[in-house]
């Protein structure tokens, strides 16, 4: 019962967890749903209309259920003890918020006990999300859902904005915060900033279905298109909100691991305000099948390839960390190196986009989805991942076991890239996302059939990490304050930390707080 | 506790601005901004002008029975989107304003100022078009 009445922020941070593992696990399983269904030529497992309610579900899910809740929840945790408070500035906020984002989540899901979920996709597109090809009710819970979970997460942006304003510990500038807290208060002033444009085009859509009104109607004056460029402005900065505070776990990770302090810590702090500004002038490399003319796309095309340019140096900023380092392959870094390649990858494809005509060729095929997947998956899923293994005995007071953790990594590794590297093929040869079934074309039936499998391991790959959790969390070795010998404030607290994180307030001097009291012959403070 | 939460409510009014921007540019584009009859939108500006007066002096009450009149006053004289929207919005910060403790008074004012901004802007916008 207490936790129904949390307001302790690492409570409140742990039921954001535990709900997105739970829409995690639901997500998951309409993947395996739609990837049984492309196991085959011509199958029908089921309905079409199923299939649609399938992709539409697993994409909001993952993004608004999973991946943002999952990262709100690692920053309600972690900043207050990164940055030596004992609280959020504003605790009622926080679970206010929370409980706001599951509210969203259970009438999303409520849908489904109508008999009708929303299936015209997680961008909804006008004029299909419309009332005369979108009938049911829907289309009507999805954007009901998204209000309250957008609400949930603008409440839950500004908490973490005032908390990291005015609750830092003595001493400790912007230019000495962790990496991680600079990462999730960029990403949390662009929800700030990008949501609200989710909220307007949300409005709009609900006044047209219940309200009678015309806004994406072409034949009352309305104008479909309005709908795509309001949600990628927000869609689209969107996408580095959900990945910037998985870069904040792997600038925390790397560094720990390679027993090096971050190199070029100014670069990969002032770089993502670089990309959270960027990423507001590329909502268009979303629209480009559609006919804007030259000039706009040529600039919105550069602007898409500008932005691969400080994403890049974040990526040399931790490779160079790892040079030369005593690097220590525990299970955390091997899933932040991971995180390196895959993202790479997901990135390559990304820079891809960027350029019109090859746009043209691709979009709406599967080499999209191989891309989305590499970033969101091999991203901020990997990076999460490497968290997870991170964290957990600061949150549980337990290790992870490394022997479970090695076998979850590779069979993870293997089983992602098995489903989702064969896409960029299919996309290639033609195969449009959001198809129900294809036809029996040389080699289609070969590589879905290669995706499915892969996504089977993937399946396997999970479950052996939630074993691994739940096994060390009853048997695991006590893990201690401190047992990766790191240098950030949270390891400086008990493990779990008492609901007074500190007995003291920290007076910080440096980057590596807990580096300067464990070497007081040779603190940073001095060198610098 | 203040500073904290003001600062907390000036996030929110600026997430407030862009929603509401973005709201008023997808009307003035597809031309479906409120019809104001005769004197009813002088009428109401001056019911909101004076809130937002009333408010800046601490008067509950006043603010409390102007802002229920502007809301009666929008939903009975024009049917549109952004009023409503807007009128949603000032009747949530008047059922705030009755309930908060005085304390939070100044930092509900941020709000309640940022509404009455919103409708000078609407109001304007309404009438030149």
């Amino acid at each position: 019962m207490n936790w129904l009445y949390a307001i302790d922020h690492k409570r409140v941070g742990i039921l954001y967890m535990l709900s997105a593992l739970l829409f995690f696990l639901a997500g998951g399983m309409e993947a395996m749903v739609m990837r049984a269904q492309l196991a085959a030529p011509n199958l029908k497992l089921i309905t079409p209309e199923t299939y649609n309610q399938m992709f539409t579900m697993h994409g909001t899910t993952m993004i608004f259920l999973v991946a943002m809740p999952v990262l709100t929840g690692f920053g309600v945790y972690l900043v207050p003890l990164m940055i030596g408070a004992n609280e959020m500035a504003l605790p009622r906020l926080g679970a206010l918020s929370f409980w706001m984002q599951l509210f969203g989540g259970v009438l999303l899901y409520y849908s489904f006990a109508t008999g009708d979920a929303p299936s015209a996709g997680w961008f909804s597109y006008a004029p299909l999300s419309e009332k005369p090809f979108s009938p049911g009710s829907g289309v009507d819970y999805w954007a009901l859902a998204l209000l309250m979970i957008a609400g949930g997460s603008i409440g839950s942006a500004i908490n973490l904005i005032v908390t990291i304003a005015t609750e830092r510990a003595p001493g400790m500038t912007m230019r000495l915060v962790p990496l991680f807290v600079w990462m999730t208060l960029v990403a949390s002033v662009m929800i700030v900033f990008a949501l609200p444009a989710l909220v307007a085009s949300l409005v709009l859509l609900l006044s047209d279905r219940l309200f009678a009104a015309r806004f994406f109607d072409p034949s009352q004056g309305g104008a479909p298109l309005l709908w795509q460029h309001y949600f990628w402005i927000f869609g689209h900065p969107e996408v580095y909100i959900v990945v910037l505070p998985a870069f904040g776990m792997i600038s925390e990770i790397i560094p720990v691991f390679s027993r090096k302090p971050i190199f070029g810590y100014p670069f990969v702090a002032t770089s993502t305000v670089a990309i959270a500004f960027l990423s507001y002038g590329v909502w268009v490399h979303h629209m480009f099948a559609v006919a804007l003319g030259r000039n706009f796309l040529a600039i919105f095309a550069a602007a898409s390839m500008l932005i691969a340019v400080p994403t890049g140096m974040k990526i040399f900023s931790w490779i160079a960390t790892m040079w030369g380092g005593a690097i220590r392959f525990t299970t955390a870094m091997l899933f932040a190196v991971a995180f390196l390649l895959e993202f790479t990858v997901g990135g390559l494809s990304g820079i891809a986009f960027a350029a019109v005509p090859v746009d043209w060729q691709v979009t709406d095929t599967y080499f999209v989805v191989a891309h989305i997947h590499y970033v969101l998956f091999g991203g901020t899923v990997f990076a999460l991942l490497a968290g997870v293994h991170y964290w957990f005995p600061k949150m549980s007071g337990r290790m992870m076991d490394e022997k479970l953790g090695r076998w979850s990594f590779w069979v993870i590794v293997i089983g992602f890239n098995t489903a989702v590297f064969v896409q960029h093929f299919l996309g290639l040869m033609g195969m449009t996302r959001r198809i129900y079934t294809y036809p029996d074309l040389p080699w289609f039936g070969t590589l879905n059939l290669i995706s499915t499998i892969g996504a089977a391991i993937l399946v396997f790959g999970i479950f052996i990490f939630l074993c691994n959790v739940g096994m060390s969390l009853l048997f695991g070795a006590k893990a201690g304050d401190d047992p990766w010998n790191a240098w950030t404030l949270e390891w400086a607290v008990s493990s779990p930390p008492l609901v007074q994180n500190f007995a003291e307030i920290p007076e910080v001097r440096s980057r590596r707080p807990l580096w300067d009291r464990k070497h007081p012959e040779m603190p940073d403070w001095m060198q610098a | 506790m203040t500073k904290r939460a003001q600062l907390g409510m000036a996030m929110l009014l600026i997430a407030e601005a862009v929603f509401f921007f973005l709201l008023i540019l997808a009307c003035v584009y597809l031309g479906a901004l409120p019809r104001l009859a005769g004197s009813s939108g002088w009428l109401l500006t001056a019911a909101l002008l004076a809130s937002s007066l009333s408010v800046w002096r601490g008067w509950r009450w006043g603010t409390i029975a102007l802002g229920a009149a502007f809301v009666i006053g929008l939903f009975g004289t024009t049917v549109s989107m952004l009023t409503a929207v807007l009128g949603i919005f000032v009747l949530v910060g008047t059922i705030l304003i009755a309930l908060v403790p005085v304390s939070a008074l100044r930092t509900m004012a941020l709000y309640w100022h940022f509404c009455t901004a919103v409708w000078l802007v609407i109001f304007a916008v309404a009438s030149l078009a």
